[in-house]
């Protein structure tokens, strides 16, 4: 069975067909809609069943060529890494549409549309095992999410949807540059321009070291915006504010996700060299990232605001976990980015849940809602520690894991090369930190907005969820425990993609640090 | 040159004389018709040059990779040149389909708009078949002066007279650089056919006057193709032709001037003939590239008139494809050639498709051009709307349109020049590929995100929207399967 082709199909179909429905019927077109989300949900849980757990390399892979003139192909695989990110991606869908209908009303058809489109670009992102193809999708994705914050979005979308564009634009058209290079490359190397992954990924060591700092720079760039990582985030706060509830969602809970993937995906892999010269910076960065996301959201006023910038935050996490190039690291990072599209993407309905109710996000508008809405409470109370990551939810694994690899880093590398994150200890220790400041402006948003005398008039007849709203967080809060509880199976899947990851990247390295002392060692010799 | 008039002659000329035929058909059917039933002429028109489309795939797959004289050598016909004639009538069949209901709307019932049109693209096709100075010469002026008289039809309008006057001034002076750059050239070598001229410079190429002569044709062919610093004219043509005949000037003639300028400057004077840099044609052309692109787009920023956007957007997009020229002049290897040719044939289609919107959102007597006017377009006329989007989009080079491949493919071609000598060109290409977003994405703002002014009152005539839906079904083919558009290009 093709099952990726249906996989991606699905979405893509399924937006073809909402084109048809009549403009009025939107009950219909939203059913429809989340027929297909859910049909793409139950299909992406049913490749668990086929896929083979101890396999580290690609999985039902479809290869078809594309354009002849350029060698590309429309290469489709997953391994573990992948299909744990698709299928949070499918598990989100059905969620947010759900919670859609009530804060969407206005051209309902069009948003089905633009969502499943979206999701197909996502979904094939994910997917894609050409670097071509790759960058199809990763363009692709843009333009629903500038629609998205541009039509749906709140008072100063013009300007949040375009910068969103541009912001994104500028990194990815650098890393289009690079694919162009490796490209050129490819082709004076062996003879034969491609485009796959696969056939690019064996030259990768022979590409000369400085051409390798800038082609992952390049990449990078692209990734780190998307990331988005410290200072490359401004464009977040403006786009998650702007953005409707589902939008946010969308964007946290899955766009985001794709910087890291196409960091562990593409530009790791394929410029080991220029990865292992930059990890330090990207790490320090990180780092900044964690404390400085944490010090800005605890200074806004804005609900919405305050939950952007702990993704800043947590999203350091992740990309700190990753450079650390451990196993451990990584496996934290990919944890660490699931949880937090799950934990994020609650406090965003929940957010959404009180903006439907009382239309303002400003925290000090709030306070005692515990009293009026006891079950939304509960739900987002729980939302609020696992992205905090009190232990026994799914946001502390990750936390813990991705320390824990930083602590570590370093070893069992080449011996030519010099201390890894240089000061690996120093670095988890203020990472550590960030948790702490993490605790502190969540724990602070949820007193001020729930805790405390409902003293405001306005808020006296607020009405508790109701069933459908119920429905949208019982499968994130039922996730983000069960990850807490049992994170085996979920780092099960991704654990023999990783540790293949991390030996292949390696013995690349390796090759490439001897590539890069040839022709030096005497004149470093001689300085020193 | 001894040989005479051949059968074979007349048949690859085929797609030329299907063009004339028709071109003189119009134009005396519209002295007996006298400008009433002018929806039979756009019909003749539309069957001759799909006739002349359908002469060159007849030559093109009868000459295979081959490549023959005709007319002792005045003419040359090869898959490069029927690729661009085919290319050529595709675009007057589109201009064609829109004439008539444009001119309906706007009353500008002019008859000899249709053979006008026509002789040009004849002109065109001969420019691209062009193998002597004088052939090169003859289409151009076929070409230009038809067109002259076309953007200043609006006989009663002052921006189209004041457009039309510019650009014939304008154009007048850049074919007097044409004509000393071509007599420069045979008085150095005392050839007047590109070939024999070739093999002439191989041998000495260092000659000042040459150099001279090159500098006559740049200028000459930067006009032409509206490149900096020689795009002053190209706003207020574009602004003040009738919309179909703008989206004529920028697909079709803009195709025609890069053909010859490939015919000169990569056949004649670099290429294979002379190795890289000997007259150093390749660098100033990248220079002004570079300038070009980012003239045309910072330009583009501040327009509200979107045929003055789209007009600067040309610009930049003629930076584009002299990226492709100097790539395919520094290594003369197909995919530069290609690239170029796909990159004409993206950027036609794109351009007519997105002409044919606004000719669609048209009210009477007066264009719908302010970016203002198209507040709310989206709600009120979904897939008009989402027709523009994707030519925007396609323009801007996002994927999967045509526009994206055709980008990249030039860029590719350009990295792949020997010791990545044309990497900052690429750079900076794309950092303008995304100045160029900010722009198109302002329309696409203007059709969804606002409110609208007021009603709008599309031309829903059946050869408008023919012209929009295939264009656009073109756009998004030529980006998801561009696989077979390259076998026709074929290189």
């Amino acid at each position: 069975m093709p099952w990726l082709p249906v996989l991606l199909g699905l979405p893509a179909l399924g937006a073809i067909g909402a084109c048809f429905f009549p403009k009025s019927a939107e009950s219909a077109v939203r059913a429809w809609t989340m027929f297909i989300s859910l049909a793409t949900f139950v299909f992406s849980v049913a490749m668990l069943k086929v896929f083979d757990f101890n396999d580290a390399g690609m999985q039902f892979v479809f290869d078809k060529a594309w354009i002849p003139g350029l060698n590309a192909s429309f290469t489709l695989g997953v391994d573990g890494i992948s299909l744990l990110l698709i299928i949070l991606t499918t598990f989100l869908m059905p969620v947010i549409f759900l919670s859609s209908f009530s804060s969407i009303t206005k051209k309902v058809k069009e948003f089905c549309v633009v969502m499943l489109f979206l999701q197909t670009g996502m979904i094939g992102a994910f997917l894609s095992l050409d670097i071509f193809l790759f960058y199809v999708f990763w363009e692709i994705m843009l333009i629903p999410m500038y629609l998205l914050i541009g039509i749906w979005g709140g008072k100063r979308r013009h300007y949040a949807s375009i910068k969103f564009v541009l912001y994104t634009m500028v990194g990815s058209l650098l890393m289009l540059v690079a694919i162009f290079y490796l490209y050129a490359q490819h082709g004076n190397m062996t003879g034969e321009y491609t485009t796959k992954l696969s056939e690019l990924l064996d030259i990768n060591a022979m590409i000369s070291p400085t051409a390798q700092i800038w082609c992952f720079a390049a990449f990078a760039l692209a990734f780190a915006i998307k990331v988005p990582l410290f200072p490359l985030h401004t464009w977040l706060p403006d786009a998650h504010v702007e953005a409707p509830t589902v939008g946010s969602v969308v964007l946290a809970g899955v766009l985001l996700k794709l910087g890291i993937y196409g960091f562990i995906r593409f530009a790791m892999p394929l410029f080991p060299y220029g990865a292992a010269v930059l990890a330090p910076w990207i790490a320090w960065l990180s780092v900044i990232g964690i404390v400085y996301g944490a010090f800005v959201a605890f200074a806004q006023s804005d609900v919405k605001k305050l939950v952007a910038y702990s993704s800043v935050s947590h999203l350091g996490f992740c990309m700190l976990g990753l450079f650390s190039l451990t196993a451990i690291g990584i496996e934290g990072s990919i944890f660490a980015m699931v949880s937090h599209g799950l934990t994020t993407s609650g406090l965003f309905l929940a957010i959404g849940v009180v903006y439907e109710r009382r239309h303002t996000r400003e925290l000090s508008e709030f306070g005692g809602l515990w009293t009026k809405m006891p079950i939304f409470a509960g739900l987002f109370l729980i939302c609020t520690f696992g992205s905090a990551g009190l232990p026994g939810m799914s946001g502390f694994i990750g936390e813990f894991l991705t320390i824990l690899g930083t602590f570590i880093s370093g070893d069992g590398f080449p011996a030519s090369w010099p201390h890894y994150l240089n000061k690996p200890m120093l670095l988890a220790a203020i990472a550590a930190t960030g948790v702490i400041f993490g605790a502190v402006y969540l724990l602070y948003m949820f007193q001020k907005m729930m805790l405390g005398p409902l003293d405001n008039e306005k808020n006296q007849d607020l009405k508790d969820i109701n069933t459908r709203e119920l429905f949208v967080f019982l499968p994130l809060v039922a996730m983000i425990f069960v990850m807490g509880v049992f994170p085996r199976p979920f780092l099960k899947i991704m654990e023999p993609s990783v540790k293949s990851f991390i030996t292949d990247y390696k013995s690349k390295l390796e090759i490439s640090t001897k590539v890069a002392d040839e022709p030096k060692t005497f004149a470093l010799r001689g300085q020193r | 040159m001894n040989n005479p008039l051949k059968m074979l002659d007349f048949t690859l000329l085929s797609p030329v004389t299907a063009l004339v035929v028709t071109g003189l058909l119009l134009v005396i059917g519209e002295s007996f018709l006298n400008g009433k039933n002018r929806s039979f002429l756009s019909i003749v028109g539309i069957v001759g040059c799909a006739a002349a489309m359908g002469f060159c795939w007849w030559v093109s797959t009868k000459l295979g990779q081959g490549k023959e004289t005709l007319f002792s050598g005045m003419l040359v016909a090869n898959k490069t040149s029927m690729f661009l004639t085919g290319l050529f009538s595709a675009s007057t069949i589109f201009a064609l389909l829109m004439g008539t209901a444009h001119q309906d709307a706007h009353n500008w019932k002019v008859g000899e708009y249709y053979g006008l049109m026509v002789l040009a693209t004849s002109g065109m096709a001969i420019l691209a078949m062009a193998n002597d100075l004088v052939t090169v010469f003859i289409g151009i002026e076929a070409m230009s002066l038809a067109v002259y008289a076309m953007v200043a039809s609006r006989r009663k309008d002052r921006k189209s007279a004041e457009g039309g006057l510019k650009y014939f001034l304008m154009g007048a002076f850049a074919t007097g650089f044409l004509l000393y750059g071509m007599a420069l050239l045979y008085g150095a070598t005392g050839k007047t056919q590109l070939d024999d001229i070739g093999v002439q410079l191989a041998a000495d190429p260092t000659s000042p006057i040459i150099l001279v002569s090159v500098f006559m044709l740049i200028v000459a062919f930067g006009f032409k193709i509206a490149a900096f610093p020689f795009h002053m004219w190209t706003p207020d043509a574009y602004e003040g032709a009738p919309s179909p005949v703008t989206a004529y000037m920028a697909a079709a003639v803009k195709a025609a001037a890069v053909a010859g300028l490939m015919r000169i400057f990569l056949d004649t004077l670099g290429g294979d003939v002379i190795p890289f840099g000997r007259l150093g044609w390749t660098t100033i052309f990248g220079t002004l590239a570079a300038i070009t692109m980012t003239v045309g787009n910072l330009g583009a920023l501040a327009q509200q008139n979107i045929k003055r956007m789209l007009a600067y957007s040309s610009v930049s997009h003629a930076g584009v494809i002299l990226v492709g020229i100097v790539a395919t002049g520094v290594t003369p290897t197909g995919t530069g050639l290609t690239s170029v040719l796909y990159y004409l044939a993206a950027y036609s289609v794109t351009t007519m498709g997105a002409f044919a919107v606004i000719v669609y959102i048209g009210d009477t007597n007066r264009e719908r051009v302010m970016l203002s006017d198209w507040h709310g377009f989206g709600a009120a006329h979904p897939l008009a709307a989402m027709a523009m989007t994707i030519c925007l989009l396609s323009l801007g080079g996002m994927p999967p349109t045509a526009g994206f491949y055709g980008k990249f493919s030039v860029f590719r071609a350009a990295l792949e020049a020997y010791d990545n000598q044309l990497l900052w060109l690429v750079v900076v290409g794309v950092i303008n590929s995304m100045i160029s977003i900010y722009y198109y994405l302002r329309i696409v703002t203007a059709m969804y995100f606002r409110e609208p002014n007021g009603e709008f009152s599309p031309l829903k005539r059946s050869g408008v929207i023919l012209a929009m839906v295939v264009a656009t079904i073109l756009v998004l083919q030529m980006g998801i399967t561009p696989g077979c558009w390259l076998d026709i290009i074929g290189q």
